[in-house]
């Protein structure tokens, strides 16, 4: 569990760490490797978890991320330090939740001095958010945080998104205490009633008041180990979680725009929709140029974007393109989960990464449709990056099928 | 589940049992073999009661004739309430297993004040003065002249139950105290005489120590128990100082004005009965003649006043002339008291022998040693023969009554401490006669000797060698048992010095040096910034929390800490201690989090658990040894030199590891919850000091966590906090500290039992 790039940091900056004690002999049944144990157990309940496959997804997400400012984010154990090692993962969250849930919109808020601060509205434009985070560097962090107030700022955000969505909170929480102006169990139960949900990651240890929201508001809570523990964790919430309770299926309208202004194929093309025009995302901002015949045109109103997906600043449409909604749909037929076995003496290595199977893996995991075997690690490689089975898809006969 | 343990079919109420509980049961079935005396330390939240319960009641079952009762002794009300509950499912599961209603009955008992249904009589708050209302309304004297007068008010629940309840036994079944006064509602019983008088033939009994140790109270409740009972103290650590307090007097002088008025009283009233009815002082000399036997015809609701044990060749004999006659008497009560008052007229500590007050008594005022023994015994027949029905009045009068009866009975084992004033307070004159007892094993001894098995267990009763010899018994087994767990969920540390080096401790030398207390000062704030939710602080005193706090808050650790987490203070005050006590929960809760100040051997310590966020970390400043300055404490150690041959500092040493042990066990409840343990002081890692704490807290305290600096504690604390933090479910347990009924069988596990059972 030790950081492996940890020679890129001095002796005297580590915490103390006695590397002899990292071998332990394991005898007695309670010494840290148990808990590395638990970890990986934990990880694959994780993964089974999401590939049920049988439970509906909340594709379009509304998602507030809430990042503690308080004094405590300025301590070190996190290198440089907390706060800036939650931006930098956030900046990569933000890429790859907008990669996964092009269809959804984020927003951030930051929580310090008792108050809580919006950084950015609910929106779709990556590129925005990623900007405020990288703002945010400059932020000084100081006084106690408020749980409180800033999941009331973020219903109040979320109150009003339309009930076919999931409505979901991010709190990276660094700080042990909050310091609230009220009730926070009035705070939880209006959250509940609204249907959102607040999923917690904690940064130094298990606060109770935390572990209660998660439950309460089907979310989750974790407490990192340390900064790779805490990247699984920030992008496990890129998945799009089960949507809790009965929402109702509608039908949501959306826009696509045309496609390459060369091709004119004449769909929703005039001249006019080619003419240079400011792109509207970056109208506000001093660096807003003129834009060529290339861009995106709202098929509703006929502003134009520089990139997809969007929402439209004129008419709300949100637009996006066929490939992005493509994107989605592994999320709607995940592959089935592979089954665990012990080892079997047939096969020595793993059918992905070809690794030999040492005597320690004692688990081995199993496609049910080609029965190919793999170790544990690319089944949760398969399973979380992937998407697809390499020994169905490499099988003629299974891809075959598939296909047709 | 049904276990099979070594031979005996024990039905477990759980579908999984902690490896622990089943060693816990193995050694306690071989102590029910033996028909002998065992000790058991098991952690808090390992299931000890319904361990005890589920084995007993199995043993029970298939030995009827050996083992015909458990007697469970607790400490508290709820803590009497948890047990039965337990026995309640143990009972359930056990008529669902075998079909049938089982012929078991298990009830709990405590005062009148808890099990009183008169409409009038159980609205009172005070025990004292519910107990003396039930008197003034079913002793037997007020009942006859009711049956003359019927003006004359009487408790119609116990009428009720004196003319029907005495021929039906309660139907078999689990009773707590509100299932009794249930039960005395619907029949319209006294359910506390109701109780009383079931405990005779119930299967097991739930009640509080006093009832058994206390020799005033055991007298009249406990007399008739069989011998073949099992008698368990449950939380028995500090079984000692129960024994201890239970034989001991305190005199102030306030108590002995009080005396003064109720003897005036008593004159009064014997005048007045001379002139009206002279016959009945007569009648009740007559029977003194006959002997005391006869005076005390023991008429159960007449129990209000009893006497402490007296040999009972004492109560063979007559009661001696000087005192047979009311007007004598009164008047030698009046010399005992004015007596003892001028003893209170000291200007210097005071300490002597029963012996030596014998003689001076004796000697100034020539009262004989004979009957001063009969005081308690005359005094009760006084006043059940004057009609006196408000008893509350004469308690000062009851307390030196037993005081001259106790110091004329026992000449060891006692000594008596007069102080004319509090230590604390050299100026003010507040005189105190300290009669004490030195000696642990005089009450608890016929015990021991009554019945078969006497089963001492508690989650800290290290070291377990101790307990025997200051109670002076020869237990058959002494067995500490360890918890299993399934990750390392205590950290117990030492921490010895601050960041700057200087040593820690709170050593009468070193504890007023600034750079100590800023130490701990700096501790508390650094754990508390790494550590969430609640944190309980334990201090060596009332008077060193304060010095401590003050000096905090000239230094600004005060103002640091609360940054980090609210503070609260345990004070000596009840009521504000338990307003601290709510709120420090809400900011617990609400995830403020907070600290809580408290002393060791204070109200906090005992009882209060911190489970799960509620104490996430408990902090020990220092060592909590006993005031040593106090005399009764020294008496008591030489007496413990003399007698046992135990070593003042090895007592001494004892008595405060026992201290901490119980206040680092507040923050550990069960197997999915953890603490961290912080013992601040340098001393705690020497040896001596090491080896006497519980083994399964020891037995996590590594060598390299027993010399930290600030610094250190806090980086292993925030890592081990990570590591509690991740998900843990049953699951994880399961095999390892929670067994299935397959899983305990496997022979693998019974070998690691064996071989667990061995090592101790």
């Amino acid at each position: 569990m030790a950081d492996e790039d940890e020679t890129k940091e001095y002796r005297w900056e580590s915490g103390y760490e006695k590397t002899w004690e990292a071998i332990k002999e394991d005898d007695d049944g309670l010494l840290e490797s148990n808990v590395a144990d638990l970890v990986a157990r934990a990880k694959r309940k994780r993964a089974a978890l999401k590939a049920t496959g049988a439970i509906q997804l909340g594709m379009m997400r509304h998602l507030f991320v809430v990042v503690d400012a308080s004094a405590c984010m300025f301590l070190q154990d996190l290198k440089p330090t907390r706060f800036l090692c939650v931006l930098k993962l956030l900046e990569v969250f933000v890429h790859e939740f907008f990669d996964l849930n092009p269809i959804s919109q984020l927003g951030i808020l930051t929580t310090k001095m008792k108050r809580s601060e919006q950084i950015t509205v609910l929106a779709g434009n990556q590129k925005k958010h990623i900007e405020a985070l990288q703002h945010l560097k400059d932020l000084s962090c100081e006084g106690e945080p408020s749980l409180q107030n800033s999941l009331e700022r973020a219903m109040n955000g979320l109150k009003n998104m339309p009930a076919h969505s999931s409505r979901e909170i991010l709190v990276l929480f660094g700080s042990l205490t909050t310091c609230d102006p009220g009730d926070i169990q009035k705070t939880i139960k209006s959250l509940k009633d609204n249907n959102i949900r607040v999923s917690i990651i904690g940064l130094a240890a298990e606060v109770r008041i935390c572990r209660e929201i998660a439950k309460k508001t089907g979310g989750t809570y974790n407490v990192l180990i340390d900064d790779h523990h805490l990247k699984e964790l920030i992008l496990s919430q890129v998945q799009p979680p089960a949507v809790a309770g009965s929402i109702e299926a509608s039908l949501v309208k959306m826009g696509f725009p045309g496609g390459t202004p060369t091709l004119n194929d004449g769909t929703s093309d005039s001249s006019a929709d080619h003419a240079p025009a400011y792109c509207l995302c970056h109208i506000d901002s001093e660096t807003s140029s003129l834009m060529g015949p290339n861009g995106y045109n709202c098929p509703q109103c006929g502003s134009r974007y520089c990139e997809l997906p969007v929402e439209c600043k004129q008419c709300g449409l949100t637009l996006v393109s066929a490939p992005h909604l493509a994107r989605s749909y592994h999320h709607l037929f995940p592959i089935k989960p592979f089954v665990e076995r012990a080892q079997v003496p047939d096969a020595t290595h793993c059918f992905a990464c070809a690794k030999l199977f040492v005597e320690a893996e004692t688990n081995v995991y199993e496609c049910e449709n080609c029965n190919q075997i793999v170790c544990l690690d690319c089944d949760l490689f398969i399973r979380e990056t992937l998407h697809t089975c390499p020994g169905c898809a490499s099988d003629p006969v299974t891809a075959q099928m598939k296909t047709n | 589940m049904k276990l099979n343990v070594d031979g005996l079919l024990v039905y477990f109420p759980y579908d999984y049992i902690y490896p622990e509980q089943f060693s816990y049961m193995l050694e306690l079935k071989r102590a029910l073999d033996a028909k002998g005396h065992c000790l058991l330390e098991m952690p808090s939240g390992t299931g000890k009661t319904t361990t005890l319960l589920s084995l007993i009641v199995a043993y029970m079952k298939a030995h009827p004739l050996d083992l015909t009762k458990l007697v469970y002794c607790s400490r508290t009300v709820p803590e009497i309430e948890k047990v039965m509950e337990e026995l309640r499912k143990l009972m359930t599961y056990y008529e669902k297993e075998l079909g049938m209603e089982q012929n078991i009955l298990g009830l709990a008992l405590s005062s009148r004040k808890n099990l009183c249904i008169h409409p009038s009589v159980s609205k009172e708050r005070e025990g004292k003065v519910v107990d003396g209302r039930c008197y003034s309304l079913t002793a037997s004297f007020v009942r006859a002249r009711h049956a003359a007068d019927d003006a004359v008010p009487i408790c119609e629940f116990y009428e009720g139950f004196d003319a029907h309840g005495k021929e039906f036994p309660l139907p078999p079944g689990v009773y707590n105290l509100d299932d009794l006064k249930e039960y005395g509602q619907m029949k319209r019983w006294c359910p506390y005489f109701l109780a009383r008088h079931t405990i005779t033939h119930a299967n097991i009994v739930v009640y509080s120590y006093h009832y058994l140790l206390d020799p005033k109270i055991a007298e009249v409740v406990s007399k008739e128990i069989s011998k073949t009972s099992v008698v368990v103290f449950d939380e028995a650590h500090n079984i000692d100082n129960v024994c201890i307090d239970s034989m001991s007097v305190k005199i102030t002088k306030r108590l002995l004005d009080k005396c003064s008025n109720s003897i005036t009283i008593l004159e009064t009233t014997i005048s007045n009965m001379k002139e009206n009815d002279s016959k009945r002082l007569e009648k009740e000399y007559k029977r003194l003649v006959e002997g005391l036997r006869d005076a005390t015809i023991a008429r159960e609701t007449d129990m209000a006043l009893v006497n402490p044990v007296l040999p009972s060749e004492v109560l063979e004999e007559a009661v001696p002339g000087t005192i047979r006659t009311a007007e004598h008497f009164v008047a030698f009560l009046k010399r005992v008291v004015e007596y003892i008052k001028t003893r209170l007229r000291v200007q210097q500590v005071v300490q002597e022998s029963p012996a030596g007050f014998l003689r001076d008594i004796h000697t100034k005022v020539c009262i004989d040693r004979k009957p001063l023994r009969f005081t308690a015994e005359r005094l009760a027949s006084l006043i059940r023969t004057l009609e006196i029905s408000d008893l509350t009045d004469f308690s000062p009068l009851v307390t030196v009554s037993h005081f001259a009866t106790l110091v004329s009975t026992y000449t060891k084992g006692f000594t008596i401490i007069i102080e004319p004033f509090e230590d604390r307070a050299p100026t003010v004159s507040n005189p105190i006669l300290y009669f004490s007892c030195l000696d642990s094993s005089i009450a608890i001894k016929p015990v021991f000797n009554r019945f078969q098995t006497v089963v001492i267990t508690s989650g800290t009763l290290s070291p377990l060698d101790m307990y025997p010899k200051i109670l002076d018994f020869h237990p058959v087994i002494m067995t500490s048992f360890t918890m299993t767990l399934a990750r390392p969920c205590i950290l117990p540390m030492i921490v010895s010095k601050g960041n700057d080096q200087v040593a820690m401790s709170s050593r009468y030398e070193t504890r007023e040096d600034t750079a100590v207390i800023r130490n701990y000062g700096n501790l508390l704030v650094e754990v508390a910034a790494a550590v969430p939710d609640g944190i309980v602080c334990f201090f060596t005193s009332y008077l060193y929390l304060e010095t401590i706090v003050s000096s905090w808050y000239d230094q600004g650790i005060i103002d640091q800490l609360q940054r980090h987490k609210l503070l609260f203070i345990e004070t000596q005050d009840a009521a504000e201690t338990s307003l601290a006590l709510i709120n420090y929960i809400k900011a617990c809760d609400n995830g403020r989090g907070a600290v809580l100040l408290s002393v060791a051997r204070g109200k906090v310590s005992e009882g209060i658990d911190f489970d799960h966020h509620l104490g996430r970390a408990v902090l020990m400043f220092g060592i909590p040894y006993v005031y040593t300055q106090s005399r009764i404490l020294r008496a008591r150690l030489e007496y413990l030199r003399d007698q046992f041959q135990i070593r003042e500092n090895d007592f001494l040493t004892f008595d405060a590891m026992r201290h901490a042990a119980q206040c680092l066990g507040r923050c550990m409840r069960g197997k999915t919850d953890y603490g961290i343990m912080v013992l601040a002081d340098k001393r705690f890692s020497r040896a001596d000091k090491r080896s006497k704490l519980p083994k399964w807290i020891q037995e996590h305290l590594k060598d390299t966590l027993c010399n930290l600096s600030t610094e250190e504690c806090v980086q292993i604390c925030k890592r081990w906090l990570r590591q509690m933090a991740q998900p843990f479910s049953r699951e994880d347990q399961l095999g390892i500290s929670l067994l299935t009924l397959e899983q305990l069988q496997s022979e693998d596990m019974q070998k690691k039992i064996q071989l667990r059972a061995q090592g101790v």
